[in-house]
């Protein structure tokens, strides 16, 4: 059973007279547990894909499913809801709320919509991812006392702390130096075989690219390579 | 959402502190204003009140009243045990009881000349003259029958001493040209809460001047413990005399839907009506200066002006400003919005900055016009002022009405509220993935 499935989805953007076909119609399959890299050069569509498998954005054609659920007649109301309670989001340049402290900020999305966890739970779980991501001692410090690897560990636990099934990333180590960036991506595939969270991370890299069992190359727009690594079990070639 | 929204737009407040500091500023100062307006409104009747009775020498007062057959009213009490024994009669307790016949006059001495109104009342015995008004020269001791006593002021212009003979014409109340000589006895000080306007001479010599026989006067004063007794006493006395029969003018013959209180009703029945004998109005000093309750209502309708004019114009700003915290926010609204924050919650977010900033500048405003308040009515204006009528011994008095206050607190709440919703609804319906690609 996929976890997502992407099913001949094309997104097309107005600009000013003329339309930017981001994505010409791409099909994949994601299952559960995959640690996926979605590769390709500068404007070749990671991110356009990305937003719509996180629902943040909607595809001008075709259907993104998520566990099964075709996501294009939700309200936004329902898209929201169904993002707080199974995606989990990283960003390129960390995106942590300013006024929040690192224990607040990981806190936050369970505050949101109708999570019930006792007190105690929470305090412990939250409290144990940060010591996954290595921050214990940073729990009270705010976003701009931190370096740029330590906001993005912060921003790990904040997209577990609901314990989604898929986790988002589009280019999480573009602005961290490459061996910060390194760290960061094993700190993903840790937690991908520990909680068997499903991780999509975008990025340019080509040794990040790597440590992925799973890969997606676009290029203008559509899929020029789709493979699954390490013995995964199926690899489709492309067809072009 | 266990007050995470409210607890970001609080931190949010505090983070561009300068900017805060003056919408909030703005807002508080405005409140001031307002406060400050209402405060001196909400003690004007009572201070107006408070003054006029020290200058009537009552609270509440008797007038007798008779047509002649000529038709034309003359202002007399020929007879007051009836007045006495209603009072007896309903067990009314009071301080002083005046009795006062007021003529106006033209004082002449040695070329020079004044028009004042003189106010006759039993210099000898009256206990409230001699406890109010402090002498600068002469003395009680000296009191004789044709007797006057002038404010400082006046003694001045007239350029009189104890001892001068001073001149004065005058109607009698059946409309006879008349003078009479009076002996200056003593100089009050004018800072005494009657002020320098009041000039003093003797009842029972200025009753034979203008015609009135030895026990007649013109109307009857009562001093209270307290300006609030003053409507209920009347009330009682009216009833009292009432039931024994005693002819008066109508105390509450307000006109329906008409700007007439009722005292000017009867005022007015006086001159229009006929009647036999002798007839009586009851009055307090409230009817007096119910007037005055106009110029309240105005500073009121001004206050609210000024509120709506002020918050015009910081409504402009906090509407700029929240337009302006959108796109700096841009990549928050955007983050919130994937991380599972809905539309509306985040139009709430911007609407509580709102509100902690409105009510903080608010209750901040209420704050510093209580300060102000309290600094201003240390200074003492003294009492020759000519605003000494709206003051309190000379001071300036406040009081804010709380209802008044809880009152701009909600408009101003509401107003910025306003200002804020478009700009928070425009931030609510950014799509998650164009804020998030817009900031960088
Ligand atoms: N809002 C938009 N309006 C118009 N064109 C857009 C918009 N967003 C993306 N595009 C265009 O769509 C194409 C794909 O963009 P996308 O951001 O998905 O590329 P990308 O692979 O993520 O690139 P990068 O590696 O630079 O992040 C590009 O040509 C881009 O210019
Ligand atoms: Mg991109």
């Amino acid at each position: 059973m996929s976890i997502i499935e992407v099913r001949d989805v094309k997104k097309t953007y107005p600009l000013g007279k003329v339309e930017v076909h981001a994505v010409k119609g791409v099909s994949f399959s994601i299952e559960k547990g995959d640690f996926i890299s979605i590769a390709g050069p500068s404007g070749s569509g990671k991110s356009t894909i990305l937003n719509m498998i996180g629902l943040i954005d909607k595809p001008s054609a075709g259907e993104v499913l998520i566990e099964d659920r075709p996501t294009s007649g939700l309200s936004d109301k329902e898209l929201t809801r169904l993002r707080h309670e199974v995606l989990g989001f990283i960003f390129q340049s960390f995106n942590l709320i300013p006024v929040l402290n690192v224990w607040e900020n990981i806190e936050f999305p369970l505050l949101l919509g109708r999570t019930k966890v006792s007190q105690a739970e929470k305090k412990e779980w939250i409290d144990w991812l940060i010591a996954e991501v290595g921050l214990g001692d940073w729990k009270t410090h705010k976003p701009n006392e931190l370096s740029g690897g330590q906001r993005q560990r912060v921003a790990i636990a904040r997209a577990l702390v609901t314990k989604p099934g898929i986790v988002l990333a589009d280019e999480p180590t573009a602005n961290l130096d490459s061996s910060t960036g390194e760290q960061i991506i094993e700190l993903m595939k840790k937690i991908n075989r520990e909680l068997n969270t499903t991780f999509i991370f975008s990025t340019h890299d080509a040794k990040i690219v790597d440590v992925a069992d799973h890969i997606i190359r676009l290029k203008d727009g559509l899929i020029v390579e789709n493979r699954r690594l390490n013995g995964a079990d199926s690899m489709d070639q492309v067809k072009e | 959402m266990k007050f995470i929204i409210p607890r970001i737009a609080l931190r949010n407040l505090s983070r561009q502190k300068k900017r805060s500091f003056l919408l909030g500023g703005a807002i508080a100062f405005g409140i001031m204003i307002v406060t400050l307006i209402n405060g001196f409104a909400g003690a004007f009747i009572e201070n107006v009140s408070e003054n006029f009775s020290y200058l009537m020498a009552g609270h509440v007062f008797v007038q007798g009243a008779e047509k002649t057959a000529s038709g034309k009213r003359l202002s007399v009490i020929r007879d007051d045990s009836i007045i006495f024994s209603a009072l007896r009669d309903s067990g009314l307790d009071y301080e002083f009881a005046t009795k006062t016949s007021e003529v106006s006059a033209s004082l002449y001495f040695e070329g020079k000349t004044i028009r004042q109104t003189l106010t006759g009342l039993d210099l000898a015995t009256n206990l409230f003259l001699r406890e109010r008004v402090v002498l600068r020269q002469g003395s009680w001791d000296t009191i004789g029958p044709d007797s006057i006593i002038l404010s400082e002021k006046i003694a001045s212009r007239l350029n009189v001493l104890p001892g001068d003979r001073i001149t004065a014409s005058f109607q009698t109340i059946t409309g006879q040209n008349n003078i009479a000589d009076f002996t200056l006895a003593a100089i009050s000080v004018d800072s005494s809460i009657i002020g320098s306007t009041m000039s003093y001479v003797d009842l029972a010599y200025i009753n034979e001047a203008i015609g009135l026989k030895s026990g007649e006067y013109m109307a009857l004063g009562f001093m209270l413990r307290d300006l609030k007794a003053a409507e209920p006493f009347a009330a009682r006395l009216y009833t009292s005399m009432a039931g024994m029969g005693i002819h008066l003018f109508e105390r509450s013959a307000g006109e329906e839907g008409t700007a007439t209180t009722p005292f000017q009703a009867m005022m007015r029945a006086q001159r229009t009506e006929d009647w036999e004998g002798s007839r009586y109005s009851v009055y307090t000093i409230d009817d007096i200066v119910s007037q005055a309750k106009q110029i309240v209502v105005a500073l009121d309708g001004a206050s609210l002006v000024i509120l709506l004019v002020l918050f015009a114009i910081v409504m402009i700003g906090i509407n700029n400003t929240f337009r302006m915290v959108m796109y700096e926010r841009i990549k928050e609204i955007g983050t919130m919005r994937a991380l599972g924050v809905q539309r509306k919650e985040i139009k709430s977010l911007f609407l509580n900055e709102a509100l902690f900033l409105a009510i903080g500048g608010a209750v901040s405003g209420i704050v510093l016009a209580l300060i102000a308040m309290s600094l201003l009515s240390l200074i003492d204006f003294g009492m020759n002022t000519p605003a000494f009528m709206i003051m309190k011994n000379g001071h300036l008095s406040f009081f804010v009405p709380p209802l008044r206050a809880v009152f701009n607190v909600v408009i101003i709440a509401i107003l910025t509220l306003l200002a804020a919703y478009f700009p928070a609804k425009a931030a609510a319906k950014m799509e998650p993935a164009v804020a998030l690609r817009t900031a960088k």
